[in-house]
């Protein structure tokens, strides 16, 4: 038997890369369903919605197949790069998240948990099928760029005791943990924030305090989307894109992230994100056939040890 | 509103305010042509002209006015036929014992929902407020401290209180600028009148004891610009010497002149500090009066109140 060569700092920071993925993803699906006590199964189509408007700004793609392309439209995008794309992705989630409040969501706050699941889930797939049947179902290349910020990201840097490492997805960790300080310093350390968290227990009370907190819903519902939207993006610069990626890359991972979190914990959404991307960094780096299933097992050990979650209060949805 | 247009006219006359109203109606209606017409036209076309009048009396005698609500939990008729009135700065007790329509009645005039008002209408500073979204009733200055307190477990006890300013300065940012006559209290005055809650300033709100819950409870409202605080059973749960503290506190806010209005089913602590009294009960007010009166009452009191 060849002894595995284990090399724990690149474990971490490539965990602490696919982590900060999750934990974007499991903070927007955590807000939305702490506060409003709404479970979002189109969460993943808001991720495949940012890889895809993200594909569209950042460079010109060549179609094959799809309703487009049967109109004669070969390309498609804007050829805009990167910097461009980590722009407008936000914007775009964050739009389509005070509409999806509006016209979905809303109408199912007051109605039974199944009712919402079928809604968002029915939604997911439409948002898929679209995509599918007007771009094409083909996978396409990620879309990493270069160069960022003038900094050329496409080699390898040397980091101490790590050794080499990718630069781009350094640059994804930077930036994934500035977005999560600042959702998490808007959500702990601000007024918004403040009547978040109140309405999280008593939304009425809050009301009865003179606060017209519908604002403050639509408010989280557009952050939790642009955060997911935010983290199609970044997983479309290092994987590459096909219409099903949603379901497999961020709704059930951003689940997973908030069970081991705690449902409607903001510190529980990052420490849980972080954890399950350490735990498949490290499976990935050593058995690597065996992640899949050592995550879910984790997972399922967690929900037995501890329900409640790392930091969850077990109150959300009782 | 049409239903309550007749009694609006009997309360003009009655209250001789008319004139008053005839300069607020000389804007938009010719008073002459007002004066000429004949009686039976007049009944239907002075209308408005009537509320206002009703209104202008209102703004002397009553600040709150609930005029005949029907309201209903679902297919439950709770209140019936309800009617009561708050006077600028006096203590009015709302007692009754439990499930009579008391907690019904505060909700129904904040505009939360359950209940449903499906008949009446309830008037502040001469508004109908009838279907104003809590959030607005609040903004107008009338301030609920519900029952059981609900302070925010998970917040903080400044964080609790830091609410009521971004209550205020979330409503001024939409454009809302209601003159108080009460404006609230700061952070500094709020503690000055329970220096308890000061001490406990950064232990989350969940950890309180009752007691100390109540007093965020009333600390929280007393920071909201409010001219009317009406108290949810504010006894309840609570040690005697409790009671004493916040009862001191009840009366020091009275004392400033904000109107409050207490519902109670502790019907003998609640006339210790009110100056006046409805009993209600299945949902229909059966004594008015003032404490001293009701104190005379026995019958009211044994059979309403079970004192």
């Amino acid at each position: 038997m060849i002894p595995l060569q284990v090399d724990i700092a690149s474990i971490l920071l490539n965990g602490l890369q696919q982590g900060a993925i999750y934990a974007l993803l499991g903070l927007g699906l955590t807000i939305i369903l702490g506060t409003m006590e709404f479970l979002n199964l189109a969460h993943g189509a808001l991720y495949l919605v940012g890889a895809y408007v993200g594909l569209l700004v950042f460079r010109e793609t060549t179609l094959t197949n799809g309703l487009l392309y049967s109109f004669g439209v070969t390309t498609i995008g804007f050829d805009g790069g990167f910097l461009a794309a980590l722009v407008v992705v936000p914007i775009v989630g964050f739009g389509i998240g005070l509409l999806m409040e509006r016209f979905v969501a809303e109408p199912f706050y007051d109605r039974p948990e199944t009712d919402q699941l079928l809604v968002t889930f029915g939604l997911a797939l439409i948002v898929e099928e679209i995509i599918k049947n007007v771009i094409g179902g083909n996978t396409f290349q990620s879309i990493g760029p270069q160069t960022i910020f003038g900094f050329n990201v496409s080699q390898p840097v040397a980091l101490p005791v790590v050794g080499l490492f990718p630069s781009w997805r350094l640059f994804i960790i930077v930036i994934a943990l500035v977005i999560i300080a600042v959702t998490w310093l808007a959500i702990e350390r601000t007024d918004f924030g403040l009547v978040v968290q109140a309405g999280t227990r008593d939304s009425e009370m809050v009301r009865l305090l003179g606060i017209k907190i519908n604002r403050s819903y639509s408010l989280v519902f557009a952050l939790g989307a642009a955060l997911a939207a935010f983290a199609g993006l970044i997983g479309a610069s290092i994987q590459t894109l096909s219409p099903q990626i949603g379901t497999d890359r961020a709704l059930l991972p951003a689940f997973l992230t908030i069970v081991v979190g705690g449902a409607g914990s903001v510190r529980g959404a990052i420490a849980g994100g972080m954890l399950l991307g350490v735990i498949v960094s490290a499976m990935t780096q050593t058995y690597s056939q065996w992640a899949q299933i050592v995550l879910y097992l984790f997972v399922a050990l967690m929900l037995i040890v501890r329900p409640e979650g790392l930091f969850g209060s077990g109150e959300v949805g009782e | 509103m049409s239903s309550d247009a007749p009694d609006s006219a009997t309360d003009a006359t009655d209250g001789g305010a008319a004139a008053d109203a005839t300069d607020d109606a000389a804007a938009t209606e010719s008073p002459d042509e007002a004066v000429g017409a004949d009686e039976a036209d007049r009944d239907a076309d002075t209308a408005t002209h009537a509320e206002r009048a009703t209104a202008a009396a209102a703004e002397g005698d009553h600040l709150l006015s609930v005029e005949d609500i029907d309201a209903y939990y679902a297919q439950s008729h709770i209140l019936r036929n309800l009617s009561m009135h708050v006077e600028e700065g006096e203590v009015c007790a709302l007692l009754g014992r439990n499930g009579a329509g008391k907690t019904t009645t505060l909700r129904s005039i904040a505009g939360a929902h359950p209940p449903e008002v499906r008949d009446g209408v309830v008037r502040y500073k001469n508004d109908d407020i009838t279907d104003y979204s809590t959030e607005d009733v609040s903004s107008l200055g009338i301030s609920l401290v519900p029952e059981e307190r609900r302070v925010f477990p998970n917040l903080s006890v400044g964080e609790n209180l830091h609410l009521s300013d971004v209550a205020r300065n979330w409503s001024n940012v939409v454009g809302r600028t209601v003159s108080m006559d009460h404006p609230g209290m700061s952070t500094e005055e709020v503690y000055e009148v329970f220096p308890r809650l000061e001490e406990r300033e950064s232990q989350k709100a969940g950890t309180l004891s009752g007691g100390e819950q109540q007093m965020l409870a009333i600390a929280r409202a007393l920071k909201q610009d409010t001219d009317l605080l009406m108290l949810d059973e504010p006894y309840e749960g609570l040690a005697p010497q409790i009671i004493d503290t916040v009862e001191d506190a009840i009366a020091r806010i009275a004392e400033t002149g904000t109107t409050i209005l207490l519902v109670e089913q502790n019907a003998v602590a609640a006339m210790n500090i009110a100056d006046r009294a409805y009993v209600v009960d299945q949902g229909e007010i059966v004594f008015t009066g003032t404490s001293e009166e009701l104190r005379t009452d026995e019958e009211t009191r044994e059979q309403y109140l079970g004192v």
